[in-house]
C-alpha cells in the first residue's frame, strides 16, 4: 500500500493516536524529530463514528500545518466491536458443530445472571437456533477420531446456510482445541461452498478447552466481522482521501497493537481497545520513570477503572464477557449476564463511581453514591443545565476542590449554589447533616468504593498496595488519587501531563503484538522439554510472521512465553512466565517451582507434594515500536518489585518552590474544616516545581488535589508526583 | 439512620465485610479441586457476629441462604462457644442442625483478636463424596446411616494446625480422597484469608466501634425489609402439591404452605406436610428455611443487604417429624428436590395477591446425577455430580427462559470437554427437548438432554430427582411443561428408571436425561402467533404442536402464519371450550 515518494523525500515523521470513546473523539499527534506532542478533542459522532476520527484528524494534522504525508502511521482506539455487540448491530451469523450439540449457544452455561430476579432473561444468543447446525463427526479429549467427518453432512449444512442468506459463519466442534483437522476441513469445505461468507474457527480464534467459551468467541468474532471489516475499510478510505499513507493499527484488548488487515481478521481481540489505551499508556509513563510496579486510575464521568501493572506488564484475564451487565454494589460484572471470549483482555475493576455518580438516601437512611449517573445531560447540579440531584463533582464544588471560575479553563462556569442546594435538599436535611459535612461523606463514599476496586486488583492477588504507586488520569481522577493513596497506604501518585488525553496516548506508546496459545493438558512431570521447545518455536514462527505481515516500523522483537498452570484437578489456572532462552529438563521444574510460589501468593497455601499441570501455553510476539520523544533506555525496563527510589524523581533539575496564582479555602476533613488552599496552574510548572499541600492544581482537562502533609514535585517527563511530607 | 452514624464509617464498614467473604468466596473457587465446587460454585461464605448473627454472605446458590445463619449458631452451641479458641476451626456436616445434606460440608472460626472473640468465619462447599451407598453419596437411602460420613462439631484445625487425626478417619471414608483433600484445603484457606480483612478493619476502627457499626448495618437492613414487607399485599395464602415419588414405591409426598403476611414480615406455615419418610423425600429445616428466604428476597428490592436484620422477617413453622423438618435417622439426601418444589409451592400460593411478579412453576427438582467407578485409566476410584437444568416457568410478560437453573439452585454445568479430559465418561448429547415447554400466552421453557455414556467400565448411576409422572404447572390458563424422564439406553430395548433409584452400569451403557419444561403463563391460545412462528422456525415448537397447542397454523413453506386458518382454528376452539364447561 505504499506509494513511491519523490527522490530525497524526508522518511514521515509524526505519529497520530485516535481514541474514539462514548463521548468524545480524542487525538494525539507525535512529531518524532522533536517529541512535541499535541491533543485535540472533539465530539464523537455516534452514527458514522469515523466522521469524528476524520474531524479531529483534520484538526490536529492539516489544521496545524502538518503535511497528512508526513504521519507514519495511525494508532486507533475504538469501541466499534463492543457497540457492536451490545447495539445488537451484528451480521446475519450461522454457527455450526457437532452432532448432538447445536444448543451449545442456547444452554450456555445454564445459569441466571441476576439470583433474585423473577424476570431475568437469558442473555440472547448472536445466533438464533434456526441458524444452528449440526455436522456428523466426534474427536474425544485426546483428539483421536471416534466419528470420522462426514462430508456429506458439511456440504448439506452449507446448502442449508446459504438459502438462509448469512454474512459470516462460526464453526467449534468438540475438542477442536486438541485436534483441530476436522474443524479446520469444515471451514474449507464452507469457504469454497459459501464464497463471500466470512469464516471464523473457534480453533483459529481461541484454541483452548471449554467447549461453550471457545464457541463463543468464535461466534463474537464471526458476528462482528463484517461490521469491523466495513468499518474499517472506511476509515482507511477516508484516510487515503485526504492523502495520508500511514501504517494502519488498531489497539487490542490485551495490549498490543495489530494492523487493520488482522483486526478484520480477528476482531474479537479489540473488543476493549478503548480501555486498554489508558493502562498502556501508564505502562509507558512507568516504564519512562523507571518504575516496575503500578496501579492505574481511570476516573471519569460515570465509571472508575482500575488496573494492576507488575514489572511492566499489565495484568491480563480471560475471563471477560462481551455486554455484560455490571452488578450493583461494589463492581465487576454478573456472571452469565453477557457473551464470554477467551481472547487476552488488560483486566480492569470497573466501577459505578464518576464525578457524574449520584448520591441518594436509601429506604434505610443511608447516604448511597452511584452506580446511577446525571451523565452528560443534564449533568451534575452545578453544570446549571436543570439538574437537581446532587453529584461527587457537586461534592467536589462545595468542598472548593473544583474551580467555579476555572472548569474546563474557564469554559464552562459551576455554580456552588446549584451545588449546594441539591447536597441540602437530597441529601443533608433527611441525614440531619449540614451542607458540608453531607459534600465531605459523598466525596469519601465514592472512594471507599474506589479503594475497595483498588484492593480487588492488589490485595485480592496477593500484592500488596504499599509496593505499588498509583498512576491517575481521566478527567476526575487527580481529584481523588491522593486521598485514595493515602486510604491503601500507597507512598506515590503520579499524574501524567495531560490527564484527560492520556489514553490516547497509550495508543502511540504500544507495541505491536500477536498473542498465541495452545493446550497442552499434561502433568508437568510428563511433559518432555522437547515437545514444550517445539511448541513454543512454531507459535513463536507464527507470531513473527504475522509480525512481518503488519507493515509498521519496529525497532527490535520480543518473544514472551507463558504457562498456564494449576494442581492437578483443579480448574483455575495461574499464568506462569517462562524466563527467556532455551527450553531444557530444568525450565519445567523451575516453572513448577514458580508456580507453587504463585499459588502461595495467590491463595495462601501450596502442596509440594501434589502433581501439577501445565494447560494452556502462550506466546505474545512483540515488536517494538518506536516511542515518542524515544525509547526508554536499553534494559530499562524494571522487573517486578522494582519502586521508585527517592533520587531518581527529577533527576539534576534544581527544585523550586511553585508560585500560586491565588489561593481559597478547600475542605479537608483531616484538617478539620476548611484550610486556605495554594492555587497553582499546571502549564506553569516546569521539571522541579514543588507544591506543598494543601493545594489544587488546575488544567483545561482536569483537576488535581494535593492534600495537607503531602507535595508534589513536577518530574521531568511532564509528570506530578505526589508524596507524603517526610 | 441515627446522627451519631457516620456515613462514611457505615459503608467502610459494609463494604469491608461484604469484601471479605467475597475474598473467601474467591480463594475457594479458584484453589479447588472438585468441578462441583469450582466449576459449579456450589459453595457459601459468611460472617456471624459474637451473637452469631449473620452480618454478611456470600454465595452463588439461594439454597444457602439462611443455611449457614441457622447451622453455625447450633453448631457453635452444640460444640460450646467456651472451648473455642484461637486458631481453631470446627468441620460439621450433620443435616439436622440445619444442614442440607451430607456433602455439604462447613468450616467455621471464631474470630479472636487482641484476645477478644469478633465473631464467626464460615464457609460450606459441597463436596463431590462422602462416602455411603452410592458414588457421590446421592444414593436412594432409607436412613442417614446410608448416606456416608455424618460430622458433628469437632475440631479440624486446633492452634493453627491441621488435626491430622480427624482429617485421616473423616478420609477414610469417602471415594474421591485427592479432591476432598483439596476442597477441605481451600476452605480452611477461606478462613484464614477471612480472618486477614476482619484483621484489618478491627485494626483501623477497633473492636467497640465495628460492633456498633454492626449493630447499625444489621438495624439499617431491619428497617429496609420493614419498609418493603410493608408492600406486601396483606393476607393469607394457600397451595398444597405433591412429590411425585418417594423411591420405594410409597404414595406421593404431600406439601402444604400457609403463607401469612403482616406487620411482622411473613409466616410460612408447613402444616399439612406429610411425615418425614424413610425415604430419599425428607428435608431438615435448613433448606425449609432457605425455600422462604429466598421467596420473600426475591419479591423485595434485590439492594437489600443479606444479613440477621432481613432473617429475622422470615418466620417458618416446620413441624417436626415431617418432610420438611426431618428428624434422625431420616434421610437427609433428597432435601434439595424439598426446597426446590417447595419455592414452586410459595410462589403458586402468591399467584393471584401477585400476579404481575411470580412466575409459573420451574422444574421444580434439583435434578442429580451422580456416578462414579473405577477409571479404567488410571486405577483410581472417581465421582461426579451434576445438576441438570430445566424450563423456568412463563411470567406475566415474559416467556420462561430455556434449560435454566431455577430459584434456589443456580449451579453452572461442567464443560462436556473438561468432563471427558477429567473422567472416562463421553457426554453424547447435551441439548434443548423440542416441544417440552408448557404452553401459554407466555410459555414456559424447554427442558434439555444429557447423555452419560459409559465407553469402557461399570459404574454405578443414582438418579436423584422427580417430576418424572407430574409436569411443572402452568397458572392463569398456562398449562404443565412436560414431564422429565431418565433412561437405560433409549430406544427398543431402553429401561426407564425411576427419579429416585441407584442402578449398576455395564460397559458401553447409555444414561439419557430429559428435564422437565417450565409451567405456562396464561392461555395458549392467547399467544402472539408471531411468537409461536419464531419458536417454529426455532424448532424449538413442532408445527404440530403449534397447531394443536397454541392454534396456530404455519406455512413452513415461506415460513408464515396462516392468520385466516389460525382465526378460524382458535374460534373453534374457543367455542368447543365454551361449551364443554
Amino acid at each position: 500500500m505504499s506509494r513511491p515518494r519523490g527522490e530525497g523525500a524526508r522518511p514521515p515523521r509524526y505519529r497520530l493516536g485516535v481514541d474514539i470513546g462514548g463521548t468524545f473523539t480524542d487525538a494525539v499527534l507525535v512529531d518524532e524529530e522533536t517529541g512535541e506532542t499535541r491533543i485535540a478533542k472533539l465530539p464523537t459522532t455516534p452514527g458514522d463514528p469515523s466522521i469524528g476520527f476524520m474531524n479531529v484528524t483534520r484538526r490536529l494534522v492539516t489544521g496545524g500545518g502538518v503535511d497528512p504525508r508526513d504521519v507514519a502511521t495511525i494508532v486507533h482506539g475504538t469501541t466499534v466491536a463492543t457497540n457492536a455487540v451490545i447495539e445488537g448491530n451484528v451480521a446475519r451469523t450461522a454457527f455450526v458443530t457437532t452432532e448432538g450439540f447445536r444448543d451449545m449457544l442456547e444452554i450456555a452455561r445454564q445459569i441466571r445472571p441476576s439470583l433474585y430476579d423473577l424476570q431475568f432473561q437469558k442473555p440472547v444468543p448472536l445466533v438464533p437456533r434456526q441458524r444452528c447446525f449440526e455436522v456428523t463427526e466426534r474427536l474425544n479429549a485426546t483428539g483421536e477420531v471416534l466419528i470420522p467427518l462426514d462430508e456429506a453432512s458439511v456440504l448439506a449444512t452449507a446448502a442449508a446456510i446459504r438459502a438462509l442468506d448469512v454474512e459470516s459463519v462460526a464453526i467449534c466442534l468438540l475438542h477442536s482445541y486438541i485436534n483441530p483437522a476436522h474443524e479446520h476441513r469444515v471451514a474449507e469445505l464452507l469457504r469454497e461452498a459459501l464464497p463471500g461468507v466470512a469464516v471464523s474457527a473457534s480453533a483459529d480464534v481461541a484454541p483452548e478447552f471449554r467447549e461453550y467459551f471457545r464457541a463463543s468467541t468464535a461466534v463474537v468474532n464471526a458476528a462482528i466481522q463484517p461490521v469491523v471489516q466495513r468499518y474499517l475499510e472506511g476509515v482507511s478510505r477516508r484516510v487515503a482521501e485526504d492523502g495520508y499513507d500511514a501504517a494502519l493499527l488498531v489497539m487490542q484488548s490485551g495490549g498490543g497493537v495489530m494492523s487493520f488487515e488482522q483486526a478484520a481478521r480477528r476482531p474479537v481481540f479489540m473488543i476493549e481497545s478503548g480501555p486498554a489505551a489508558g493502562v498502556m499508556a501508564t505502562v509507558d509513563l512507568a516504564d519512562r520513570l523507571a518504575i516496575g510496579d503500578v496501579i492505574s486510575f481511570d476516573m471519569g464521568g460515570t465509571t472508575a477503572k482500575v488496573g494492576l501493572i507488575r514489572g511492566g506488564v499489565p495484568s491480563i484475564t480471560k475471563d471477560f464477557e462481551v455486554g455484560g451487565v455490571a452488578t450493583p454494589g461494589i463492581g465487576g460484572v454478573a456472571r452469565g449476564s453477557g457473551y464470554p471470549i477467551r481472547t487476552p483482555v488488560i483486566e480492569l475493576v470497573e466501577i459505578g463511581a464518576g464525578g457524574g455518580s449520584i448520591a441518594w438516601l436509601d429506604s434505610g437512611g443511608i447516604l448511597r453514591v452511584g452506580p446511577r449517573s446525571a451523565g452528560a445531560e443534564p449533568g451534575p447540579a452545578c453544570y446549571q443545565r436543570g439538574g437537581t440531584e446532587p453529584t461527587v463533582s457537586d461534592a467536589n464544588l462545595v468542598l472548593g476542590r473544583l474551580s467555579p471560575a476555572r472548569f474546563l479553563g474557564g469554559e464552562m462556569a459551576l455554580d456552588p449554589d446549584l451545588a449546594r442546594k441539591a447536597i441540602e435538599d437530597r441529601c443533608a436535611a433527611l441525614l440531619g447533616h449540614d451542607v458540608v459535612r453531607t459534600a465531605n461523606s459523598i466525596v469519601e463514599i465514592a472512594n471507599v468504593a474506589m479503594a475497595n476496586a483498588l484492593r480487588l486488583v492488589s490485595v485480592n492477588r496477593g500484592h500488596d498496595p504499599r509496593d505499588f504507586a498509583l498512576v491517575s488520569f481521566g478527567g476526575a481522577g487527580p481529584l481523588h488519587a491522593n486521598r485514595l493513596a493515602a486510604m491503601l497506604g500507597i507512598p506515590r501518585v503520579i499524574i501524567p501531563p495531560a490527564p484527560g488525553a492520556f489514553s490516547a496516548l497509550g495508543l502511540l506508546t504500544t507495541d505491536l503484538k500477536h498473542d498465541l496459545t495452545r493446550t497442552i493438558r499434561l502433568r508437568s512431570d510428563g511433559v518432555a522439554a522437547e515437545r514444550l521447545e517445539a511448541a513454543f518455536a512454531e507459535m513463536t514462527a507464527h507470531g513473527m510472521a504475522e509480525l512481518a505481515r503488519e507493515l509498521a516500523p519496529t525497532d527490535a522483537t520480543e518473544v514472551r512465553r507463558y504457562a498456564e498452570m494449576r494442581y492437578a484437578g483443579q480448574s483455575h489456572e495461574l499464568n506462569i512466565p517462562l524466563a527467556p532462552g532455551p527450553i531444557v529438563a530444568s525450565t519445567v521444574a523451575r516453572l513448577v517451582a514458580d508456580f507453587h510460589q504463585a499459588h502461595q501468593l495467590a491463595y495462601g497455601f501450596h502442596v509440594l507434594t501434589e502433581p501439577t499441570m501445565i494447560m494452556n501455553i502462550r506466546t505474545s510476539v512483540i515488536g517494538r515500536i518506536r516511542r515518542p520523544g524515544g525509547a526508554p533506555p536499553e534494559g530499562a525496563r524494571p522487573g517486578p518489585g522494582t519502586r521508585l527510589g527517592p533520587g531518581t524523581v527529577a533527576p539534576a533539575v534544581g527544585v523550586v518552590d511553585a508560585r500560586p496564582y491565588g489561593q481559597r479555602p478547600v475542605y479537608f476533613a483531616e484538617a478539620g474544616g476548611f484550610v486556605e488552599a495554594g492555587l497553582f496552574e499546571r502549564h506553569s510548572l516546569v521539571a522541579g516545581s514543588r507544591i506543598a499541600g494543601p493545594a489544587i492544581v488546575e488544567q483545561h482537562d482536569s483537576t488535581c488535589v494535593v492534600h495537607p502533609g503531602y507535595r508534589a514535585l513536577a518530574g521531568v517527563h511532564g509528570e506530578l508526583i505526589i508524596e507524603a511530607v517526610a | 439512620m441515627t446522627t451519631d452514624i457516620d456515613p462514611i464509617r457505615f459503608e467502610v464498614v459494609r463494604n469491608s465485610l461484604t469484601s471479605a467473604t467475597e475474598e473467601m468466596a474467591a480463594t475457594i473457587r479458584r484453589a479447588a479441586y472438585s468441578t462441583n465446587i469450582k466449576t459449579r460454585a456450589d459453595f457459601s461464605c459468611c460472617f456471624l457476629d459474637r451473637e452469631l448473627r449473620v452480618v454478611a454472605q456470600s454465595f452463588a446458590q439461594p439454597i444457602h441462604l439462611g443455611n449457614l445463619s441457622n447451622l453455625v449458631p447450633n453448631a457453635v452451641r452444640q460444640y460450646g462457644a467456651d472451648r473455642l479458641v484461637d486458631g481453631d476451626m470446627i468441620i460439621v456436616n450433620d443435616p439436622y442442625l440445619a444442614n442440607i445434606h451430607l456433602n455439604d460440608i462447613t468450616v467455621f472460626a471464631p474470630v479472636v483478636i487482641d484476645g477478644a472473640l469478633i465473631g464467626y468465619l464460615a464457609n460450606l462447599a459441597h463436596h463431590v463424596d462422602v462416602g455411603g451407598g452410592a458414588p457421590a453419596s446421592m444414593g436412594v437411602t432409607r436412613e442417614i446411616f446410608q448416606e456416608g460420613v455424618r460430622i458433628p462439631p469437632v475440631r479440624i484445625v486446633a492452634g493453627g494446625e491441621v488435626v491430622d487425626d480427624v482429617f485421616r478417619l473423616i478420609l477414610a471414608q469417602i471415594r474421591s480422597t485427592r479432591e476432598t483433600t483439596g476442597d477441605l484445603r481451600a476452605q480452611i484457606a477461606a478462613n484464614i484469608t477471612g480472618r486477614r480483612r476482619i484483621a484489618d478493619l478491627v485494626g483501623a476502627i477497633g473492636r467497640e466501634e465495628l460492633e456498633r457499626y454492626i449493630e447499625e448495618l444489621i438495624a439499617y437492613t431491619r428497617r429496609r425489609t420493614r419498609h418493603e414487607v410493608a408492600q406486601l399485599p396483606r393476607g393469607e395464602y394457600v397451595a398444597d402439591t405433591t412429590l411425585d415419588s418417594d423411591g420405594y414405591g410409597g404414595p406421593p409426598v404431600r406439601l402444604k404452605v400457609t403463607i401469612r403476611v403482616d406487620d411482622d414480615g411473613v409466616l410460612f406455615d408447613f402444616t399439612g406436610c406429610d411425615p418425614q419418610r424413610a425415604a430419599p423425600v425428607n428435608s431438615t429445616y435448613g433448606p425449609t428455611y432457605s425455600a422462604c428466604a429466598y421467596a420473600l428476597k426475591a419479591l423485595i428490592d434485590p439492594d437489600v443487604p443479606v444479613n440477621s436484620g432481613f432473617y429475622e422477617f422470615v418466620r417458618v413453622i416446620a413441624p417436626k417429624g415431617t418432610v420438611v423438618h426431618a428428624l434422625p435417622p431420616a434421610p437427609a439426601v433428597g432435601a434439595g428436590e424439598v426446597n426446590m418444589r417447595l419455592v414452586d409451592l410459595i410462589f403458586r400460593a402468591l399467584a393471584d395477591a401477585l400476579p404481575d411478579r411470580v412466575p409459573a412453576a420451574a422444574k421444580g427438582i434439583m435434578c442429580h446425577a451422580g456416578f462414579g467407578g473405577i477409571d479404567p485409566r488410571t486405577g483410581e476410584y472417581y465421582c461426579v455430580l451434576e445438576t441438570l437444568a430445566g424450563g423456568y416457568g412463563g411470567r406475566a410478560l415474559l416467556d420462561g427462559p430455556d434449560a435454566v437453573q431455577p430459584h434456589t439452585q443456580n449451579t453452572e454445568n461442567a464443560p462436556i470437554e473438561e468432563t471427558e479430559a477429567g473422567y472416562p465418561i463421553r457426554i453424547a448429547r447435551y441439548e434443548l427437548v423440542p416441544d417440552s415447554e408448557g404452553a401459554g400466552r407466555n410459555r414456559g421453557g424447554l427442558g434439555l438432554r444429557r447423555q452419560y455414556l459409559f465407553p469402557d467400565h461399570a459404574v454405578s448411576f443414582s438418579v436423584l430427582a422427580d417430576r418424572d409422572l407430574t409436569g411443572a404447572w402452568g397458572i392463569f390458563g398456562g398449562e404443565a411443561g412436560r414431564r422429565a424422564r431418565y433412561v437405560v439406553n433409549p430406544g427398543p430395548d431402553e429401561r426407564v428408571l425411576d427419579s429416585k433409584e441407584t442402578i449398576q452400569l455395564k460397559p458401553g451403557d447409555l444414561v439419557s436425561y430429559e428435564t422437565p419444561g417450565g409451567g405456562g403463563y396464561g392461555p395458549p391460545d392467547e399467544r402472539d402467533p408471531t411468537l409461536v412462528l419464531r419458536d417454529a422456525r426455532d424448532g424449538k415448537v413442532s408445527l404440530e404442536r403449534a397447531r394443536a397447542a397454541y392454534g396456530v397454523v404455519i406455512d413452513p413453506a415461506g415460513w408464515t402464519v396462516d392468520l385466516p386458518a389460525t382465526t378460524a382454528l382458535r374460534a373453534g376452539r374457543a367455542a368447543a371450550r365454551t361449551s364443554a364447561s
